[in-house]
């Protein structure tokens, strides 16, 4: 029996670990699709991997994150956590929510994408760009003027017969310093070097949200915000290049699945390359910006927020 | 440069991800992180060559699905073969 009963990227996850960032399951369930482990500090049960960091098999994946803990995740069902000794608790969960469980998706068919989701009422966004670009930033301005957020920093996509989804998964976003000062808000905790976590609040969408477009996040001269539709095989391509640690899909034995859904995305979600100025772009008039691109494609809509 | 002969066995390799978008057929290499679109002819060719076909046997189908002369077909397609036998998409038995 578990301690903690959590619900992320439609998963019913089961825990001794306390993890402040993923959402509480609202109805605890006795049949988890997910358990995860907490061994002893250097308990000895992992092996440490001899010349590399990760290790992709068919059904299991390993990670060692030195001076923080060892991971290891099977069948897409379970992942066993060793920590070293004197990890810090917070880094071994900023392991196991990061890499570890995109490692997880991947070996259910799930494509992890590098980053936020925001609910609109022209449907779920989400936003995705290199480290830095300002995906949480963003979320975050979209979270302070009403919005609700269904996940940060990973999202991933469900194909279902009648449309795509994106599965709500985090409870909180993690901010760069800058960007939680405009939010105004206290943070929970400080534990990603310079990033504050910054609770959802009742602005979290715990409900799965219809994929109407994925935004790639980039930097460029020019001093007007461009947003421009991609279209053919480069849909494909910067799908993938979004993908959170892409390299661990290299093995996986579910990528035949991932790159037909790959496909599937491409084919029934707008994806669009999104750059601005960031010297000269203030986050909130870059939902401005976002919010008339989308009335104009996706048809208007009178208030802000969900229907 | 390879001259297929009329009763080489040709098929894919195997294992290579693909996945349909618009009219076309994306295959992915993971490993190599490549991409190859084929659309028209060059996917119906792909399409074919989930069995092994000989070359006289597709020359045949293309001929008639597209309307041209057999040596312009033949010489396409050795052209296209070739491309896949370089990307490593080919087996010829």
């Amino acid at each position: 029996m578990f301690l903690n009963t959590y619900w992320a990227y439609g998963l019913n996850i089961h825990t001794d670990l306390v993890c402040s960032e993923l959402p509480r399951h609202p109805h605890p369930i006795n049949d988890p699709d997910v358990t995860i482990i907490l061994l002893p500090h250097e308990s000895g049960t992992l092996r440490p991997l001899p010349d590399c960091c990760y290790e992709v098999q068919p059904r299991c994946f390993r990670l060692d994150v030195p001076g923080v803990a060892r991971y290891r995740v099977e069948e897409g069902k379970r992942i066993i956590i060793e920590p070293l000794a004197n990890a810090s608790p917070e880094k071994v969960r900023l392991f196991l929510l990061g890499s570890t469980m995109s490692a997880l998706l991947y070996q259910r068919g799930l494509l992890p994408l590098h980053g936020s989701a925001v609910e609109t009422q022209w449907g779920g966004m989400i936003f995705v760009g290199a480290q830095g670009s300002g995906k949480s930033t963003l979320a975050a301005e979209f979270h302070r003027c009403g919005y609700r957020l269904l996940s940060d920093d990973v999202s991933a996509v469900e194909s279902t017969p009648q449309d795509l989804r994106i599965l709500p998964a985090s409870a909180q976003f993690r901010l760069c310093a800058n960007a939680y000062e405009r939010l105004g808000a206290s943070p929970e905790a400080c534990f990603d070097v310079d990033k504050f976590a910054v609770p959802m609040g009742e602005r979290y969408c715990p409900d799965p949200v219809p994929l109407r477009a994925i935004h790639i996040l980039s930097d460029q001269s020019a001093e007007l915000p461009r947003f421009e539709v991609v279209r053919g095989l480069d849909r494909v391509r910067r799908l993938f290049e979004n993908l959170y640690r892409p390299h661990f899909l290299k093995g996986q034995r579910t990528q035949k699945d991932l790159v037909c859904m790959a496909g599937v995305i491409a084919q029934r979600a707008t994806l669009a390359a999104v750059s601005r100025r960031r010297d000269r772009t203030d986050t909130g008039d870059l939902v401005r910006f976002l919010e008339l691109n989308w009335a104009e494609r996706f048809g208007s809509v009178s208030a802000r927020g969900k229907n | 440069m390879r001259r297929f002969g009329p009763k080489d066995r040709l098929s894919r390799t195997n294992g290579l991800p693909s996945t349909e978008l618009d009219q076309e057929t994306v295959l992915m290499s993971i490993d190599a992180g490549a991409y190859y679109g084929l659309a028209g002819a060059a996917r119906s060719i792909w399409e074919k060559l989930e069995n092994p076909t000989s070359f006289s046997e597709l020359v045949d189908c293309l001929v008639w699905e597209y309307r041209v002369s057999r040596e312009t077909c033949a010489s396409d397609l050795q052209k296209f073969l070739e491309e896949l036998e370089r990307e490593g998409l080919l087996r010829v038995e």
